[in-house]
């Protein structure tokens, strides 16, 4: 292969460094690689998500905002605020990147805490504000602030910090693992108290994530994953309410006029776009049939719109983004960096799971919750919160890439 | 890559490589996962879920035909659609500021107020506000461009001649469906078929895209009456003269072509106007020339006479006692003037029942019946037109003389307008009858004959000297033309017996005498001026309507133009019913 085209295949911003099996080619890679200070397609995936995102926010917005009042009728509605959010968001990230790891650390009880005091304030009359019988946000100004966002954050940065504190503890079960697992079960007891269980869903994710990338005695794991799981089926299959909410979405043309409305119109809206798409801007489904086609169920108008192309386009962007950053906590742990390393897990952990239960909520093969796809939904609290996560994610790559070199990181 | 001595960094044994890979490929297993799923719902599936999303978004809509026109015989419109705007909102869109809003309700012909009330219903999705408004003014409202409120192409129905042709143009409701008259009669060819057209639509049920037309619609025909306007007018106007003159109840009148069968003029009062929807009294909607009978009184007396004309039990010189009364069974019937002897002739000129019921009885009841039968009298005359009375006329085996008696005069039987108009067309057309209609006829009419010429003629020489001086109707007199008519006063029936104070007063005729080409007949219900004779109150509106359509029609004048010869006050005879 000849240098030239070596190197430009050397600067591809999504060349993952899997690919690449020769050992010369490796070697240059890595090279190339650790002459950057930041890790090329972690930073690429996350804009690309980021502007693919405004972009069908602003695409199934239109005639919702065009339509309403609410929105003084104005078609870029949503989009300017959105690109508000992204701006935000992007500067917030800047801000974070300056922010070392050791600080995170040292904040991360705090934050918990914060973040916790937040949740509670969420559920006090007259502070916290009803959208669609969820109190989930504080009205801040013009905008609203969704506390459990940061909230994921919270956690991801406190269980790191707990696991590396616990560290030796790790193969007790009283001292090691309950003490997190009764936090992470007074958190969901507040969270769906407002309710939201998506966001429960995650917070349980990334703490035992962590939890058990950190080292956590497997038996003691497994009972304890059992349990939980056991409790859970208990409370479902004893109230057929619940069983019925839990298990709706595997058929929901039973009550496609009820409950099953939203799913059976996002599944239309998947098979309307097969290969490539009805086209950006053609879909049927967000013209007031699709509720929330910005927010939930944005995946939706992209698959009408963009197709299974369009889907594939946005997975493969996820996976780019979590490899990348599991790649970048694996650096850190062997950079004898726990702390970093367990951070960027639960990061890598919340993106995801989150985008996961996201996209599978949309294509009918997990029940219906409240949760945004993480860096494209519509929801300026998701976007800052996702943007600072993948700043402190950068910032520990930043602070390796130090290492390496030999630099104080 | 790792710096010199990480390998025994006691941490990297507590990080396992092993369980951080197993999460990882957990979560990349799972967007696999999603793939998986997208490519079946997308690639595999993907037209089972288009045909529920059809199921949806694809309508298909109605495009309106246009109703077809009702016209006259001369093609003057009747009835006609004009396209309007049908305007309606969505509440809970609906956003204006009070101006605006003032605005919105003056164009919409409603009051703030009410304007207000119907936007309130906000949890309702669709709300009339004024299903006919014109272009022009809907071209205004749109312009105010206040969201939540929608327009719809419609057409409104429209009856230029209004309440002069009512009752037989009829009326449609809100949907344009025919609701009365000959809008009800000729609903199927004046509606068409509306076409129909596939679009696919967004929630709110606006066309986002047009799917293309499925099926043309197909307009509807016009429907050309036999009514002639002007005499139809003139008809209508003379009626309602008489009928507020008299204070009477109700009036009625038709026009029927001698030669063709057309009815070709047809009014009743009280009418009603078509144009304007609001509240109506039924008694006003009735079309009473078809819908109603009653019993005609001494109108029928020539059918009599033609049966004994017809049989030769009489001839028109046969001499008839009418002095005092006449018993039949435990009844009596009276003359209203004592006249001694008449002649047959006279008996239709003096309009004698004695005489009359005398040669009734000289007849049988089957041969009385049957003339009755075959001028129409107890069958409905089959003109499309809803609710058509045929009439009352009993089976002659159920008659008592008494029966046979009376109806030789007209009473104990029950006819319409039409019905007694159409009859007399035996004696306009020497002796044959043929169909009626209320549309314009191109063939010629399939005639059927119920009795010689010879003694139609002498019937309607018999209805020529009704309407001269020493008749019971000079009032129908007409210059330049020869008259044949015959009137009727008849008690109406009341709680089983016959009323003393109320009338129906009438009058049937035909001219020119020479050769008829015009039948009129004449109804006034309860006249209540004092005067109540066929001859006084029904007979004059006969010469108005007659005199007008004979210039009309350019008929050829068979008299000389000559003034009228009026008998005097005191030589008015009064009819015997």
């Amino acid at each position: 292969m000849s240098d030239g085209l070596a190197r430009l295949l050397n600067h591809l911003p999504f060349w993952p460094g899997l690919a690449l099996r020769s050992p010369e080619r490796m070697r240059r890679f890595r090279r190339a690689q650790l002459s950057l200070d930041y890790d090329q397609a972690l930073f690429w995936s996350t804009l690309l998500l980021l502007v693919l995102g405004l972009i069908m926010v602003y695409s199934s917005s239109v005639a919702i905002a065009e339509a309403s009042g609410n929105f003084h009728h104005q078609t870029g509605y949503f989009l300017y605020r959105q690109a508000t959010f992204v701006a935000i968001g992007l500067l917030v990230g800047l801000v974070t990147f300056q922010i070392p790891s050791k600080t995170w650390q040292e904040l991360a009880p705090w934050l918990f805490m914060a973040g916790l005091a937040m949740l509670i304030l969420v559920l006090i009359p007259g502070i916290g504000r009803d959208v669609n019988g969820a109190r989930r946000w504080v009205p801040v100004g013009p905008f609203s602030l969704q506390p459990s966002e940061f909230m994921k954050l919270a956690v991801a940065l406190y269980a790191a910090d707990y696991t590396c504190r616990k560290m030796d503890l790790l193969y007790s079960l009283t001292r090691g693992l309950l003490p997190m697992f009764g936090l992470i079960l007074l958190v969901g007891f507040i969270l769906l108290r407002e309710p939201d269980f998506g966001a429960f869903v995650v917070i349980a994710a990334i703490g035992i994530s962590v939890l058990f990338i950190g080292g956590m005695n497997w038996r003691w794991f497994i009972g304890v994953l059992m349990l939980m799981f056991v409790g859970f089926a208990v409370l479902v299959f004893t109230s057929p309410y619940r069983r019925d909410r839990m298990f709706g979405f595997m058929d929901p043309w039973a009550d496609a006029l009820g409950r099953g409305y939203q799913l059976s119109h996002s599944l239309i809206a998947f098979g309307r776009g097969q290969w490539w798409g009805v086209g950006l801007g053609g879909s049927l489904e967000k013209l007031f049939y699709l509720p929330e086609a910005h927010t939930d169920f944005l995946l939706a108008v992209i698959a009408e719109e963009l197709g299974f192309a369009g889907v594939c386009v946005v997975t493969l962007l996820f996976s780019v983004l979590i490899l990348r950053v599991f790649v970048i906590a694996r650096r850190a742990a062997c950079l004898d960096r726990p702390f970093s390393s367990l951070t960027a897990y639960g990061i890598g952990t919340w993106l995801g799971v989150q985008s996961f239960i996201n996209m599978g909520v949309n294509m009918g093969i997990l029940p219906t919750k409240g949760l945004t796809l993480p860096l494209m939904s519509y929801g300026g609290s998701g976007i800052v919160a996702n943007c600072m996560a993948i700043a402190v994610v950068m910032r520990i790559d930043w602070e390796s890439r130090q290492l390496q070199r030999g630099l104080p990181a | 890559m790792y710096r010199a001595g990480a390998v025994q960094n006691p941490w990297r044994a507590s990080l396992p490589a092993s369980r951080s890979r197993l999460v990882l490929a957990v979560l990349l297993l799972s967007m696999l996962l999603l793939c998986g799923r997208a490519f079946f719902l997308q690639a595999v599936n993907h037209s089972v879920l288009q045909a529920r999303g059809d199921a949806y978004y694809r309508r298909i809509i109605e495009v309106p035909a246009y109703r077809g026109r009702i016209v006259d015989r001369n093609g003057e419109p009747l009835a006609v659609s004009t396209p309007v705007r049908s305007v309606w909102a969505v509440p809970s869109e609906v956003e204006a500021t009070s101006a605006e809003f003032a605005q919105l309700a003056r164009l919409l012909e409603l009051s703030t107020h009410e304007l207000r009330a119907r936007l309130a219903e906000t949890e309702r999705e669709f709300v009339s506000l004024n299903r006919s408004v014109p272009p022009e003014i809907a071209a205004r409202i749109t312009a105010l461009q206040v969201p939540g409120i929608f327009q719809d192409t419609a057409y409104r129905r429209f009856y230029p001649a209004g309440d002069v042709m009512a009752h037989l143009v009829g009326f449609t409701d809100l949907a344009d469906h025919g609701q009365e008259g000959m809008e009800l009669a000729f609903q199927k060819e004046l509606a068409g078929t509306p076409g129909r057209r596939g679009v696919i639509r967004d929630r709110k049920g606006a066309v986002v895209e047009d799917a293309g037309l499925m099926r043309e619609a197909q307009q509807g025909r016009d429907v050309t009456l036999s009514i002639d306007a002007r005499i139809q007018s003139l008809a209508f106007r003379a009626l309602r003269d008489a009928v507020i003159a008299q204070h009477a109840r109700a009036g009625s009148i038709i026009v029927l072509d001698t030669q063709s069968g057309e009815v070709l003029a047809l009014a009743n009062l009280p009418t009603f106007n078509p144009n304007n929807r609001g509240q109506r009294d039924p008694a006003q909607l009735r079309n009473r020339v078809l819908t109603d009978s009653f019993e005609p009184g001494s109108t029928l007396k020539p059918f009599t006479i033609s049966v004994a004309l017809e049989e030769g039990k009489v001839t028109p010189d046969t001499l008839i006692q009418t002095a005092g009364t006449f018993a039949v069974g435990t009844a009596t019937i009276h003359d209203a003037h004592q006249e001694g002897v008449l002649n047959v002739a006279q008996v239709i000129q003096k309009s004698s029942n004695i005489g009359a019921a005398k040669i009734a009885l000289g007849l049988t009841a089957e041969s009385m019946w049957q003339m009755f039968q075959s001028v129409g009298f107890g069958t409905a005359p089959h003109l499309g037109f809803p609710g058509e009375s045929g009439g009352r006329l009993r089976n002659y085996k159920t008659w008592r003389p008494i029966e046979q008696a009376t109806m030789a005069y007209g009473h104990g039987i029950a006819v319409s307008l039409a019905q007694l108009a159409h009859a007399y067309l035996m004696f306009a057309r020497d002796g044959e009858v043929i169909p009626i209609s209320l549309t314009r006829s191109v063939a010629e009419p399939e005639a059927h004959r119920v009795i010689s010429a010879k003694t139609a003629k002498q019937v309607r020489t018999m209805l020529e000297m009704a309407v001269q001086p020493g008749g019971t109707a000079p009032a129908a007199q007409i210059v330049g033309y020869r008259v044949g008519g015959k009137t009727g006063t008849a008690h109406k029936p009341e709680n089983g017996t016959y009323s003393e104070s109320k009338y129906i007063a009438s009058f049937v005729g035909m001219a020119p005498a020479s050769h008829p080409r015009f039948v009129i007949a004449v109804m006034i219900d309860e006249p209540h001026s004092g005067e109540y004779y066929g001859g006084q109150v029904a007979a004059p509106v006969f010469a108005t309507v007659m005199s007008g359509a004979l210039r009309m029609f350019n008929i050829a004048p068979d008299a000389p133009l000559t003034p009228i010869a009026l008998p005097t006050s005191d030589g008015v005879v009064e009819e015997g019913t």
